[in-house]
Formats: C-alpha cells, structure tokens, sequence
C-alpha cells in the first residue's frame, strides 16, 4: 500500500452525474493494482472538509497512471468529481483483496462462462475485470457483461468496454426501460444461469446484491460479491466498515470489508 | 539536537510525545507500509476486555463537518487472543506498548489489568472508564467521580503496571472526576475521549447510526479538548495526555503548551496514516528553530 499525492491528469464527463479521473501514479502501484481493488481518494487541501477519504474502485489502470469513476452522492464526491486537470489529489491504495484470478481452483473451467453483474456505479468496480490490459486473463473464458441502472443516462463506460474487449455480449437493462429492457439486472442474470455453468462477479447497491447471492443460491452457482460499506480509514484499523460473514476462520463474524474484502464469496457474506 | 524525551509516567520515558489514540491505530501492525512505528512515542492499542465483542450492528460510521461520529461499539478481539495473537508482533516492530482496557463492571476491568500484569512488553496500562457500568444501572463509571474513583483503585490493587486513566468530557465537571482519579492512585490522565453525539438521515426519517448515537472525535473537538486539558493540567499534579482533533504537528504543540506532556493521534490517521511520524518531526523542527533544548522546556509554557 502506498500513500501519495499527486494529480489529475484528466476528467472526462461520462454522464451529468458520473466522471472518470485519470491520476497520475507510481509504476509500483500500478503493478500491485488488480480487479475489484480501491483506493482511498481525497482532496488535497488543508481545509478537513470534507475530513474523510472516500473509497473508489480501480476501474482501469496502465503503467504510471490508474482511473476511478466517481458517482456524484454528496459533499465527497461532488468536490471530487469537479476536479480538474492538474488539480491535487491524496490517494491512498491499491486497498482491498479484489476478485480471484481466473486461475483459482474454483474457476479453472474452461468451459464455464464468466458473468459479470453490475449495477449502477457498480460497473466502476466490474470494469476493472474489462479495462485494463492486465485483466485480459479474465477474458480467456466465454464471458457477458449484464449491466443494469435505473436510466439510460447511468450505463456508463459502454464505449470503453467494447472498444477494449471486443467480442465481449453485453446486455443492459434499465429500471424504467429507457434502454434495453425493462426491469432489474438480475431477471438478466436467472436467464443466464438457465442456460450454463458459470462464475459470476457482482457490484452494486446492496439490495442488488441481496437478490444475486438469492439467484446464485437457487441455481447452486458460485459467485463473488463486491460491497460498499462505509469507511474511515480502508485500512482495517477502525472497524467501521466491518460486514457479518460465515466460516470467518475463528475470527469472529465480523470481516473488515476494507481488507478481507470488499469481494466476497456470495456464500459468505449474511446480509 | 532537541531531546524529546518525556515521562508520561513514573518510570515510562517515552522517545516523543507522540502517541497514537485507542481505536485509530488497529494493534499496530497494520501501520507498518505507512511510518516506522518505532519512531513513535507509544502505541496505544484498541479497548480490549475480558472476551471478544463483535460491537454494534448497522451503520458505524458518518461524516460531520471537520469530524466524524463513530458507534463502533468497542469491538475487538479480546484479551488473551491480544497476548497470543498480536503483542508478539508489537514487540517486534519495537515500539512502547500501552493497552487501552475496559469492561462491563469493576471485576472485568480488575480481571483484565492482573492478567496483562504478568505479560511482557507492557509499559502502562490506559483505563476507558467511558463505559457503561452496569452494576450502577448503566451510567457511565466516566461521569460520576465516585465510580470512577472506585474503578480506577480497584485496577491499582489489581496491578503494578503504570495507569493511566482516559477521561470522558461528556461530564459537567472533569476537573472533579480528574482530581478523584489522581487520588484514587492513577499515575497520569488522558483526555478526552469522544464527545456524544447524533446523526439523522432526513430523507429515511430515520438515526443514521445504527447504535442512535456516536462518539464525535476529529478536528471539529479540539478546542473542547484544548480547554479541558489545559484546566486539568492546573488541577492535577499527574500527567496530562492531550488528545482530541490533532491533525497537525502545531495542533500537537498547542496541546504541549497548554501542559500536556504528551499527546495521542487519532481521527488524522485514518487520512493520513503516515501523520503521526509527520508530527513528531514537525515538533522538533519547530523547537529547534526556537533553540529549545528540550521539549519539557516548552510543555505548559503558556503565559
Ligand atoms: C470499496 C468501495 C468502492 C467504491 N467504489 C466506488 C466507485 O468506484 N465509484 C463510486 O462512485 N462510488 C464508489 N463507492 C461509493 C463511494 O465511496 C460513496 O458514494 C462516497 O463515499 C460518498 O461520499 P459523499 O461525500 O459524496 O457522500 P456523503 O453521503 O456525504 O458521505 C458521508 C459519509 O458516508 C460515506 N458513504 C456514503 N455513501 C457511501 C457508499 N455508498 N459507500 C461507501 N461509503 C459511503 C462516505 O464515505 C462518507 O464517509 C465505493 C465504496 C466502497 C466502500
Ligand atoms: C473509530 C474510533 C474508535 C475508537 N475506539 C476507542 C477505544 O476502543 N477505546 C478508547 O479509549 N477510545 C477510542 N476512541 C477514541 C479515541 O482514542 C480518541 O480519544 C478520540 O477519537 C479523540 O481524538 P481524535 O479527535 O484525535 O480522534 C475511538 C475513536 C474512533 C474515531
Ligand atoms: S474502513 Fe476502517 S477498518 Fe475498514
């Protein structure tokens, strides 16, 4: 884990309320980057207001840099989602245990499909499985991309993602039917485990979350979930992002979702 | 070069008088990427009882402005996984060991304080008494100088080990509770803890926390902290730690020169987990620019 400042390279707007930062970094973080890790971003002012770091997703990283897509919710992000090329940034990172390499034991089937659920800003976290050229691996097996928001405005980074894996079946749908179907991501993802074996990655919000770990449950498939709990310090020293879990190995219900996570195996997580 | 050294205790010299506060640090180890923890005056562990707690359910965490709330709930991994587990580790990374300590009722925190008695590697022990006594009907032993009193001479008895005793500022008097404690024969106070406060969430109509209500901690308690230390530091002719909000190496002198002899990093370690070493080099650079030989010159030197 590194801490740093540096700076905004460049800030492309990519809906009225979303914005992808391009941030300068060190070619030591870029290597310890992977899929479904976060850093902790901040202003670099010396005002403590906001006083907290907030917790983004790498979404896509090179050599000397690495992007967060940033969601306007409140104070935090809406000072940061307005920065500037050259403005000043703190970062903390690269955070977090991300998703398993398709190399784990679980998922060293080849004919097995990858499926890849995102919801709302959930999709800066599942890019990081598509973006980047060091997560290609990923792409080795049979893979979709299902991508739910509540408008069509918020199905963001569609363009990147096709431009950078090209072949990859992508199928979106929104709550209010402005683009694709009508209706939530994981009618997508039942029709899916109809039809084969697959692994499957999960972000968004956690009532999403709740009904993909039902779903993977109902077709006895394996699947891993990213959470968004609150944070302080993402570094596991202030146990205020902490998540009930199952077989937490004697350390008690509680996992730090900063570092044990935020990806978890669906099966573990008790909502 | 200015010497640093302090003594926040009979017999507990520390290399600076930076130490880290209970619940901002982990146990140490998970600073390691970030400062050498061995430039560091102390470390100061999470509250540890008698056995694990998980804490509270929901919601732990929200933003004020320039500060936080926390409802934790105290969770940590219990006493005797601490000694197994984790103090190892500390001693390796060669830095002073303090333990943050608390319990339900005075047994517990008696229980606890003998037990790390005969452990190794322990400077001192710091004593929460912002708990709830649960024998007293749920008060807080912090904010009745009676119990507090009690507790603090029930864990003398219990223990050789230096005592420091970490004060509540949701009182109405903490110079009185200050005083009780120092002749209930703690050898040095820490203050303060967080103040109580609330958050809501407008829109659900509903506590943001789900414990209700939180401790505020962060740069938005440093003036509160400021002033009570500096009127128990007058008071009590014990150590005064200062902790609440500092951020920055003149936040820390502030705290010095209103008569703390030393003074604990919380809240600013999550944002900057490097800050505490920052603080401890900005003091002695500011001290020697002002030809300080050492900095118990500069401690309570305000006029
Ligand atoms: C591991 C992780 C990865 C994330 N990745 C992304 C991402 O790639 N893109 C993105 O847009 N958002 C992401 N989020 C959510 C993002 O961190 C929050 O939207 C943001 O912290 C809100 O800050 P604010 O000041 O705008 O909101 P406020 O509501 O004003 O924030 C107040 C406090 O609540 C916390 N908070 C509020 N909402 C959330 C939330 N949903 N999740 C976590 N903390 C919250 C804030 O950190 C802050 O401490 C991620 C969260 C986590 C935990
Ligand atoms: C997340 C968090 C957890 C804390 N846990 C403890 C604890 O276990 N025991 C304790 O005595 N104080 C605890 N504290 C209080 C701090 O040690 C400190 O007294 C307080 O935060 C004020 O200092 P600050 O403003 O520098 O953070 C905690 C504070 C925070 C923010
Ligand atoms: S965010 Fe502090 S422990 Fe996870």
């Amino acid at each position: 884990m590194y801490l740093f400042k540096t700076e905004i390279t460049e800030n492309r707007q990519l809906s009225p309320s979303i914005s992808c930062l391009r941030i300068k970094a060190a070619e030591d973080f870029c290597r310890k980057a992977a899929p479904g890790k976060f850093v902790m971003l901040g202003n670099d002012n010396e005002l403590s207001d906001p006083l907290l770091k907030r917790p983004f997703g790498i979404s896509n990283w090179g050599n000397d840099w690495f992007e967060v897509v940033i969601k306007i919710i409140g104070k935090g992000t809406a000072q940061l989602a307005r920065l500037r090329r050259g403005a000043a940034v703190s970062v903390n990172g690269p955070l977090g245990t991300g998703y398993p390499p398709p190399t784990c034991a679980t998922c060293d089937n080849d004919n097995e499909t990858l499926i890849l659920v995102a919801g709302g800003i959930g999709i800066a976290s599942i890019a990081s499985c598509l973006l980047p050229v060091a997560a290609n691996r990923y792409l080795k097996k049979p893979t979709v991309l299902l991508f739910g928001a509540a408008v069509e405005n918020e199905l963001v980074l569609l363009d990147e993602i096709k431009q950078s894996t090209a072949g990859l079946r992508i199928e979106t749908i929104t709550d209010d039917g402005s683009s694709g179907r009508r209706g939530f991501v994981t009618d997508l993802l039942k029709n899916e485990l109809e039809n084969s074996t697959a692994l499957t990655f999960a972000c968004g919000p956690e009532p999403m979350l709740k009904s993909v770990q039902q779903v993977l449950r109902s077709y006895n498939a394996q699947g891993y979930l990213s959470l968004e709990n609150r944070m302080a310090c993402g570094f596991g020293v202030c146990l205020g992002c902490v998540q009930a879990i199952v077989g937490n190995a004697g350390k008690g219900q509680n996992a730090k979702v900063c570092t044990q996570g935020p990806v978890f195996a669906a099966d573990e997580v008790i909502f | 070069m200015v010497d640093l050294k302090v003594e926040i205790a009979p017999g507990v010299i520390l290399r600076n008088p930076v130490l880290t506060a209970s619940g901002t640090f982990g146990y140490g180890r998970e600073y390691a990427d970030y400062l050498d923890i061995a430039e560091l005056g102390a470390i100061i562990t999470k509250g540890l009882s008698l056995k694990p707690k998980t804490g509270n359910p929901g919601v732990r965490i929200a933003e004020s402005a320039c500060g936080m709330l926390n409802a934790i709930g105290l969770e940590n991994i219990g006493i005797d996984s601490f000694i197994a587990d984790e103090l190892p580790l500390l001693r390796a990374l060669g830095t002073t060991v303090i333990v943050n300590i608390f319990g339900n009722n005075q047994a517990d925190y008696a229980a606890i304080a003998a037990k790390l008695d005969q452990v190794e590697g322990i400077s001192a022990l710091e004593i929460n008494i912002s708990c709830p006594n649960v024998k007293a009907g749920g008060i807080q032993f912090g904010t009745d100088p009676e119990a507090a009193a009690n507790l603090v001479a029930a864990v003398r008895q219990a223990t050789t080990l230096p005592l420091i005793t970490k004060l509540s500022p949701n009182v109405t008097d903490i110079v009185a509770i200050a005083e009780r404690v120092a002749a209930a024969g703690s050898d040095a106070l820490s203050l303060i803890n967080t103040l109580m406060g609330m958050a809501v969430d407008l829109d659900k109509k509903q506590p943001l926390l789900g414990n209700v209500t939180g401790g505020l901690s962060g740069p938005a308690i440093k003036p509160v902290a400021l002033r009570m230390v500096y009127q128990v530091a007058q008071a009590v002719k014990i150590p005064v730690i200062g902790i609440g909000g500092i951020s920055t190496a003149r936040d820390a002198l502030e705290f010095l020169l209103a008569g703390a002899a030393a003074v604990e990093i919380g809240t600013a370690n999550f944002i900057n987990p490097g800050i505490a070493y920052e603080i401890v080099t900005g003091i002695r650079d500011y001290l020697e620019q002002r030809n300080y030989e050492k900095v118990t010159d500069f401690i309570g030197s305000l006029q």
